[in-house]
């Protein structure tokens, strides 16, 4: 349970409270602090620590491994390995398929890829467990892996049917085109690298599991444990306050909590197992690498007249993920003839798995990158071309877009950047020894919908509780649903505590696809109306009520005290009516599912995806879009390359809190620099292993590497795509900065790199 | 330190995690230690080979100082020793004995009252999952005392060394230059 004082972060104006305000963080105070406890800095009695052990090749076989000198180290409890750990079930997957092996061990026997654990030592105290999990020796029947995507061995892939898609006939319309590009585009493994690494805390309690641990979705994570562990999903509890970051990699729970879950139920004691740095690296699978072929066929005034893509991604040898490429490459244009088609190709990695705007990003990169590329060849501003085959409507689904602030993206984002003094050629604008480079992308993420609840509460002093099961990795959960309690109740937002990151709370779906503040505000939303709705009831109604005898038709809240509209008769705060007619608390669950949802679709809908409302549902389609405008230096001699200013103009709808979705977006905005210009998982051709795996290597982008950014929001309210209007926000800003970057380095230097990152050695 | 960094591979080709095995394990001792932090003096039994990171967070429970890498390189575990800053995963707990360590838990007033980086941080938004935040704030006000806070440019150069992948960057700036020029007036 997390309660925060507001009085640090309570504005004095109430326009900065209401939705759509710029209230600070309401867990702020916490977290500057240092009170903010994260899910696995819990204290508990008897706490043990588990350390893993990771396998050395990349493929291959375990033959034996001796725990003996391990087991006698000082403070050692138990060595685990794949011949001790104890039986677990196999469990269904995120969609909520049943698993596809009865059992699953999380401790492998058969290596597929190098990391993967196949021991852990459990010990009184951290560095015990460190010092005696170095003493485990494992020896290997080692077999040759596939590294990566250009590994001889690996093929042409599996073609994923469901990712086709087509219309006109493209391969003719592109061979009868006037002027035609084709080119190929990379994008390298790359990680989602939350500053906090994945781990957790696990304690059972006779059949009662309780699991500290950062998690982007409590419920789906809860029924994995359950399932493993044979309990019902009630006797699951999880745990997960704050979360410092996930990007799309906290969602599930993976071996590692399996190995810490097991090892405090062999041990009867509290586990605490923590990644660390290296094995964030290999326990969980960061964006898989991408490569595609984008041709476009256009008429001589740039219309577009043809684009054929063809995606590749890796995938594991043991485990599917498909990254879909060709999600921009369908909608971003308007052509008549189109087809996208997509393999996966199995490596010796652990399966991929969701980073930020997983498919929109390097489906982005490619056709981003080609347009660019279609404007040079015709000789067209990449802005103009933009706008010569805007898409009016959902070129794919055929549909109307409920919202599309494109152009005035493109509009505000080229007037702020200054884009009407660029001088087209490359290579025409420098300063100094640096060759200056402005480039354009455009960038869109679809509006992911869902069913949630909430529960709200009114207590006995007129304060106002609001609980989900939802979470609150940095986007800003706690400060918008305090927001949106406070204005549907009419209450001041320093009086809403708002609960969150316990799976003993309301239910809530996955926080991904940027889809839990319109989720989610719509069910608090929801909930408060019907509090509100019962307070005034009361009010009206129950005898005791100084408002009975009003014969009123209605009542208003406003900053917490209880009027007739008009202002005559008596003038209550919430806690003096509350006391008048004797109740210490009104609680209600608001959900926004159909009155007719049976308790197994209630469980499904929050533990899987599979109940997720396809955003082209109706007669819509709904998506937030943004046009990044970049400024990028690049050092004549050296190669050196720069961003020195970023403009993006961004359509998220209805913003809840502009201040946070700010900070939202550039962070979005840096994550896309990182990527255009530092990250790349190098793996080691001879073992198959990630060498760059640390914060020194894998270089993520500092303080240093980035440059002012001017975010402009050009969103309307989207009244098809949430309740209160907004649209995705956390993921969109990522998408197509990369190509912007790429874009800007062409035109600085006349080089187009195609393969990301653009790193010095590419541009001399 | 008993524990010893392989630097060739060995005999048998099997790397155990970058440290020794030499099949029998040390028996390290226990140090009585009094650490200094926050003005209050803590009496500590830990072995040599504790960090004042995991004394800090797993010995004394104050977990406001975070681990991130665990090997320098992010900045999170941040702190100050004898009013500099220093990483705390890469200081062993009994080479600061003595010394005058202070965390995040201790840079407000005891009144409550927040330290001007600590409230330019929230006013700017210059943070967002909060967990680099407690090595941020500790670094820049070490950057601030060290006289590197005089313009933009300075602060993001040595700010940058602490990592925050929310990309709180912009604010983080924004919120040093101006607890910069609160703490010079």
């Amino acid at each position: 349970m997390t309660v925060h004082d507001m009085k640090h972060a309570a504005s004095d104006s109430a326009r900065l409270e209401a939705v759509g305000g710029r209230l600070s963080r309401v867990d702020g105070p916490a977290k500057i602090t240092g009170a903010a406890k994260y899910a696995f800095e819990q204290q508990l009695e008897g706490l043990t620590h588990a350390v893993l052990v990771g396998a050395t090749i990349a493929a291959g076989k375990v033959t034996a491994i001796d725990a003996r000198a391990a087991e006698t180290a000082p403070g050692v409890l138990a060595v685990l390995t794949p011949y001790t750990i104890m039986e677990l079930r196999g469990a269904s997957d995120w969609l909520g398929n049943p698993p596809s092996q009865p059992t699953y061990a999380p401790l492998v026997r058969e290596v597929t890829f190098s990391g993967q654990h196949v021991a852990a030592v459990v010990a009184e105290t951290f560095e015990q467990a460190v010092a005696a999990a170095a003493l485990v020796k494992v020896w290997y029947d080692e077999t040759p892996a596939i590294v990566d995507l250009s590994d001889g061995k690996a093929g042409d892939g599996i073609p994923i049917d469901a990712m086709t898609k087509e219309w006109g006939d493209a391969e003719a319309a592109f061979a009868e085109a006037p002027v035609r590009i084709c080119a190929a585009y990379n994008t390298p493994r790359e990680f989602q690298a939350a500053m906090e690494p994945h781990g957790l805390i696990a304690r059972w309690e006779g059949d009662e599991l309780t699991i500290w641990e950062p998690s982007q979705w409590l419920d789906g994570m809860a029924r994995t444990y359950a399932e493993w562990f044979s309990i019902p999903f009630e006797n699951v509890r999880l745990v997960s306050p704050y979360i410092g970051g996930g990007f799309g990699s906290k969602a599930l729970a993976l071996a590692h909590s399996a190995v810490a879950a097991a090892a405090a139920k062999m041990l009867d004691r509290p586990v605490k197992l923590v990644l660390n740095r290296p094995q964030n690296f290999t326990s969980y699978g960061g964006r898989a690498a991408t490569r595609q072929t984008v041709a476009i066929g256009a008429e001589r005034d740039g219309k577009i007249q043809s684009i054929v893509h063809r995606g590749v991604n890796e995938t594991a040898v043991d485990g599917m993920w498909v990254e879909p490429l060709g999600s921009v490459t369908s909608i971003m244009y308007a052509t008549p003839n189109f087809s996208s088609k997509q393999n996966v190709v199995r490596v010796n990695t652990v399966v991929p798995g969701a980073k930020r705007a997983p498919g929109e990003n390097p489906s982005a990169f490619g056709i981003e990158c080609a347009i660019d590329e279609l404007a040079h060849e015709l000789g067209l501003d990449p802005l103009e071309i933009r706008l010569i085959n805007y898409a009016e409507r959902d070129p794919h689904a055929r549909k109307a877009w409920s919202t599309r602030q494109l152009r005035e993206a493109f509009a505000a984002g080229a007037e702020a950047f200054g884009w009407a003094k660029r001088s087209p050629a490359p290579r025409s604008m420098r300063d100094g020894h640096q060759f200056i480079g402005w480039g354009v992308a455009a960038g869109t993420y679809p509006v992911r919908r869902a069913h949630g609840e909430a529960v709200v509460k009114i207590l006995a002093d007129g304060s106002v509780v609001v609980e989900s099961s939802s979470i609150d990795m940095g986007q800003g959960t706690y400060t918008i649903l305090a927001q949106t309690a406070a204005e549907t109740l009419g209450v001041p937002v320093e009086n809403v505590t708002v609960k969150l990151g316990d799976s003993h709370f309301a239910r809530a779906g996955v926080t991904g696809g940027s889809r839990l503040a319109g989720v989610m505000t719509g069910a608090v939303h929801k909930a408060a109306g019907q509090a509100l709705d019962e307070l005034i009831g009361l009010a009206l109604s129950d005898p005791r009520s100084p408002f009975q005898k009003l014969q009123a038709n209605t009542l208003v809240v406003r900053d917490g005290r209880i009027a007739s509209p008009r202002g005559e008769g008596p003038d209550l705060s919430i806690g003096e009516l509350m006391s008048a007619v004797g109740r210490d608390h009104i609680e209600t669950k608001g959900d926004t599912l159909p009155a007719s949802t049976t308790p197994e679709e209630r469980y499904k809908n929050y533990t899987t995806v599979a109940m997720s409302i396809p955003h082209t549902e109706g007669d819509y389609s709904r998506y937030s879009w943004c046009a990044h405008f970049v400024e990028v230096r690049v050092d004549e001699d050296f190669g050196t390359v720069r961003v020195s200013r970023v403009v993006s103009a961004l359509d998220s709808g209805r913003l809840y809190n502009p201040k946070l979705a700010e900070s939202q977006w550039k962070g979005g905005i840096i994550m896309g620099i990182g990527q255009a210009l530092l990250e790349e998982g190098i793996v080691d051709r001879r073992h198959g292993r990630i060498v760059n795996g640390n914060f020194a290597d894998y270089m993520l982008p500092t303080n240093a590497d980035i440059p002012d950014i001017q975010t402009i929001s050009v969103g309307i309210p989207d009244p098809h795509s949430s309740a209160l209007g907004g649209k995705g926000v956390g993921e969109l800003a990522i998408v197509g900065i990369a190509p912007a970057i790429a874009n800007a380095v062409f035109h600085a230097t006349g080089k187009r790199v195609r393969d990301l990152p653009i790193t010095l050695e590419k541009l001399i | 330190m008993t524990s010893q960094i392989i630097i060739d591979p060995p005999e048998d080709g099997h790397f155990r995690n970058g440290l020794a095995a030499n099949g029998s394990t040390p028996s390290p001792t226990t140090l009585s230690l009094h650490l200094t932090i926050n003005g209050q003096t803590h009496a500590l039994d830990i072995e040599p080979r504790v960090t004042l990171l995991d004394a800090l967070r797993e010995r004394l429970h104050l977990t406001g100082t975070k681990k991130g890498c665990d090997q320098g390189q992010c900045g999170a575990c941040t702190v100050h020793v004898d009013g500099e800053r220093v990483l705390a995963c890469l200081t062993m707990a009994a080479q600061v004995e003595g010394r005058s360590i202070t965390t995040i838990e201790g840079l407000a007033d005891e009144d409550g009252t927040l330290h001007a980086v600590q409230a330019a941080f929230l006013e700017h938004d210059a943070f967002q999952c909060g967990y680099c935040t407690p090595g941020q704030i500790m670094s820049a006000v070490a950057c601030i005392r060290e006289g590197h806070a005089g313009s933009d440019e300075e602060i993001r150069e040595y700010m940058a060394g602490n990592l925050c992948r929310c990309g709180a960057y912009p604010n983080i700036v924004a919120a040093v230059r101006q607890a910069a020029q609160e703490l010079r007036s």
